[in-house]
């Protein structure tokens, strides 16, 4: 038995220490916000995070995941209050939405890192597909959650 | 508004109490006795607590189809959108009760790909204002006050002049008690205040945020067990060997479950949208429990496969030379208007003529390809993301051999359809690796390299084009001889062209038997023959010395539908048409027109003209700066719905012109994941501009999810022309030298 920090919570799995973070999540913890797309860590359906950092969970081993802080789009607010969840329904964002999970772990990982990203840090930072072509709204959506966070800190 | 209003002959309104809650369905009348038909099939369902369930049976692939449902159902019953969800309508129900839903909404009444059918838009209109008078009558009984004093709305009845209120499910039981000697009529259109307005809020938008969405790959089941699949890589091919003890030690493993499409198969038949269902491929599945122990001893077993007929078409090189090479020479006429073969053989005239070819695309769905099914003896239960749920339950009834009536189809939400998840092949190898580990829910995932190998491709079309053009440059003959894998005559056919604007039009065609898989891919065919023939028209206008614009309007000056012009017109305008560009930088135009109801018709289905901005580097790098699309599809019901599909159908009509091709090697789909398969991402996208001031407001509400991928391809490419004098008569532009001097 291993135990990860999943947010915020210590879980015990019986998984292989090689298998890869995303099947851990999905069939062994029940955790089934993060997708799998491509395996390859292209499309980044998949992405978590690990210690703040954007991941792509289908490349990295549970092995690997040592007592780094796991978290998922279940743990990005309790009850879908985080700006970008927000933007997200406002905007109608999501069209088939088997992406967005991913693409929501991408950007509050920029949010963090960059405050006030310009639409090149969002290009660098949030790279996931998208066959929907859902692009344009991501981008607002990040700019609208990116301000909302700003004014309610009041910077 | 006499284009939605519910056939009264064909159709009666029914209601019932059922649990506390008002039900309201619609029974269709036998066609012959005008008597009614046994059953209700509920639409509408208000519960006690309020809460108002719309039953749909269109799956929701990300079009909003369910959203667009519910906000029919809310414009005439009056409730708050708060209460209002969507839940499917069931295939076994369908077929229990004779077929109520298809009876009201036709064949394709599940089918996932057109959100406006007439009949489903009039049908939950009445619904909602029969369910809404029969509550304000219940409060009226209640109140002892006329009908006429009673305001419902935000799912409350008001009696205005002593402001008492009631909540809609508080009478809810009553009003199934009321009987009405005829059904309400629907609100005049201009006193709608939710349709053709913005969307309230997408439904199930939260649940796709917290990732509590539940998509076919998230199914859940106790004692469930995971399937890795492989199916022959040649397509067609069969599975000659393969050693199970070499992974029968392997962590998980259950077992090795083998596919034969020789197995003898079940004749229950059942009614299904698609009459030709699809065959089982032949393949192996190892079973274990967990996916990633399925998948890894997969990998590890050793298979052996006999490629069949398909090694005779060992490239894609060779199926393009043998589609062209059909081309050439004259093929099955399949339409003939005028004269065109003796225009074009007269001597004189102005000729031109180009062929055109695009390639085998994958749809690459987000979700890749996956089900969950449990078979036993007496009963079959299919979990699975499909684009065609009564295709599904045709399907499932077949490959296990179960009873109809217990053979149940439990439709999720869908990561991405455009067209792969309706012929429903996929549900085909669920049930048939499932029934094999009978009385266990079994989940088969395909892996990504799966999914873009075994798909059901946008087929291979080759066509060429040659035209006379009459004194006033203009073509006055036309012939068209297509070819392919999987081609057909959409999109020449159905062109607006041939119908009024070139005089002589011809098409023949004849397709090439090459074993590679096809299958609807957004907008089918009409996604190539777009690319070819608005290509082509500017051809003809540089030989005409004319501009590609000016070209058009002229020559849909005689096609009986002025939103064509009006297209080009305001498209035109917002895109800077004719404003000097840089050196390396130019503009082009296309306009095409999608219809699932009447194609190639004036004012039917859905008309795009889009203006792309291209600059291309002197080494042939191709940059899209802007693209500008104008439409008109006569009316819409959910504005931000069409804007967000139009968005995605330019990104999706981006990549497919830009990026996407699927090579063949000894018969096989070479390309197997995104590193090989390049997809645009944020940072690729130009700025994309929609404008809604070319809608006509024709009385029609066509779908807009296909017709966009039309007209970006040959915008971008006619660009191309302009900046460089090169023309691409290929996709993708990527693999295309566009270096100029």
């Amino acid at each position: 038995m291993q135990a990860i920090v999943v947010n915020g919570k210590r879980l015990e799995t019986d998984a292989d220490p090689s298998t890869p973070l995303l099947w851990v999540l999905r069939d062994h913890l029940g955790l089934t916000g993060a997708k799998f797309g491509c395996g390859v860590g292209q499309c980044g359906a998949c992405t978590v995070q690990i210690d703040g950092a954007a991941v792509r969970s289908c490349l990295a081993p549970l092995s690997a995941v040592g007592e780094g802080q796991v978290k998922t789009i279940e743990g990005l607010s309790a009850d879908c209050s985080h700006p970008l969840q927000k933007a997200w329904i406002e905007l109608n964002v999501a069209q088939c939405g088997y992406c967005q999970a991913g693409m929501l772990m991408a950007a509050e990982a920029l949010l963090k890192a960059k405050p006030d990203p310009t639409d090149a840090d969002i290009d660098a930072m949030v790279s996931n597909i998208c066959r929907c072509g859902t692009y344009v709204r991501v981008r607002a959506g990040i700019h609208r959650a990116a301000a909302e966070i700003r004014k309610t800190r009041g910077a | 508004m006499n284009a939605i209003s519910i056939d009264r002959r064909r159709f009666f309104v029914s209601v019932a109490a059922v649990g506390g809650a008002l039900v309201v369905g619609v029974q269709p009348r036998n066609a012959a006795a005008g008597a009614l038909a046994s059953g209700i099939a509920p639409w509408l369902s208000i519960a006690s607590d309020d809460t108002v369930t719309v039953f749909v049976a269109t799956p929701e692939i990300g079009n909003g189809v369910l959203t667009q449902c519910a906000m029919l159902v809310a414009e005439e019953l009056g409730c708050a959108w708060s209460h209002i969800h969507a839940e499917p309508a069931t295939p076994t129900f369908n077929y229990l009760n004779g077929e109520l839903y298809t009876k009201a909404m036709g064949r394709l009444g599940f089918f996932a790909g057109r959100s406006t059918t007439p009949a489903r838009m009039t049908t939950l209109l009445q619904v909602g204002a029969s369910a809404r008078e029969r509550l304000r009558a219940a409060a009226a009984q209640r109140w002892q006050v006329p009908v006429s004093e009673i305001e419902a709305r935000d799912s409350l009845l008001r009696h205005k002049s002593s402001g008492r209120t009631l909540r809609y499910g508080e009478v809810a039981e009553q009003a199934a008690k009321v009987s009405m000697a005829e059904e309400p009529a629907l609100k005049p259109q201009s006193q709608w205040s939710l349709l053709g307005k913005s969307r309230p809020g997408k439904l199930g938008a939260a649940k796709v945020v917290d990732g509590s969405a539940v998509y076919g790959m998230d199914v859940r089941l106790p004692g469930m067990l995971y399937a890795a699949l492989r199916q022959a890589p040649v397509h067609g091919g069969r599975l000659k060997s393969y050693d199970f003890e070499a992974i029968r030690q392997m962590p998980g493993v259950h077992s090795v479950v083998v596919v034969d499409p020789s197995e003898p198969r079940t004749n229950i038949k059942v009614p299904a949208p698609l009459p030709d269902l699809t065959q089982a491929a032949s393949g192996v599945a190892v079973v274990a429990e967990h996916y990633w122990q399925a998948r890894q001893a997969l990998d590890a077993l050793p298979v052996a496969w006999e490629a069949g007929p398909g090694a005779d078409w060992a490239t894609h090189e060779k199926i393009s030379a043998a589609a062209l090479a059909v081309c050439e020479a004259p093929a099955k006429e399949v339409l003939s208007k005028g004269d065109a073969l003796g225009r074009l053989g007269q001597a004189g005239a102005k000729t031109v003529s180009a062929a055109y070819l695009t390639p085998f695309c994958d749809h690459v769905t987000m979700e890749p390809l996956n089900g969950t099914a449990l078979v036993t003896p007496e009963r079959t239960d299919l979990w699975h993301p499909s684009q065609n749920p009564q295709q599904a339950f045709a399907i499932a009834v077949e490959e296990s051999g179960v009873h109809p009536s217990n053979v149940h189809v439990h439709q999720t939400l869908v990561g991405g359809g455009f067209g792969r998840r309706v012929h429903c092949d996929d549900v085909r190898m669920v049930v048939a690796v499932a029934r094999k580990v009978p009385g266990r829910p079994v989940h088969v995932i395909w892996s990504r390299e799966e999914s873009m190998r075994q798909g059901r491709y946008r087929p291979l079309v080759a066509t060429k084009m040659t035209a006379s053009l009459g004194e006033d440059g203009l073509p006055d003959a036309f012939l068209a001889r297509y070819s392919g894998v999987g081609a057909s005559t959409t999109g020449l056919v159905t062109c607006a062209y041939a119908n009024g604007p070139i005089p002589n039009f011809r098409v023949e065609g004849q397709t090439v038997p090459a074993h590679i898989r096809t299958g609807p891919y957004r907008g089918p065919n009409y996604n190539a023959h777009a690319f070819m023939v608005e290509s082509f028209i500017d051809e003809c206008a540089a030989a005409a010395g004319a501009d590609p614009l000016d070209y058009r309007l002229k020559l849909l000056a005689r096609f009986d539908d002025p939103a064509w012009t009006k297209c080009l017109k305001v498209v035109a305008e917002k895109s800077g048409w004719g404003g000097r560009l840089p050196r390396g930088q130019g503009r082009g135009v296309a306009i095409s027109n999608w219809s699932a109801t009447a194609p190639g018709q004036p004012k039917e289905g859905t008309t795009v003209a889009a203006v792309a901005r291209v600059e291309v580097s002197r080494a042939g790098e191709l940059k899209v700066r802007q693209i500008d699309m104008a439409f008109d599809c006569g009316q819409v019901i959910d504005r931000d719905g069409v804007l967000a599909q139009l968005e995605g159908g330019a990104v999706f009509g981006l990549n497919m012109s830009l990026n996407e091709m699927l090579t063949i090697r000894d018969g096989q789909v070479v390309e197997g994941n995104y590193n090989e398969y390049p997809m645009l991402r944020m940072g690729d996208l130009p700025d994309i501009r929609i404008h809604f001031d070319a809608l006509s407001g024709n009385d029609r509400y066509s779908e807009v999810g296909e017709p966009p991928v039309g007209p970006i391809g040959p915008a971008i490419a006619n660009a191309i022309f302009a900046a460089t004098g090169k023309r691409i008569r290929q996709t993708p532009f990527r693999l295309q030298d566009l270096s100029w001097a």
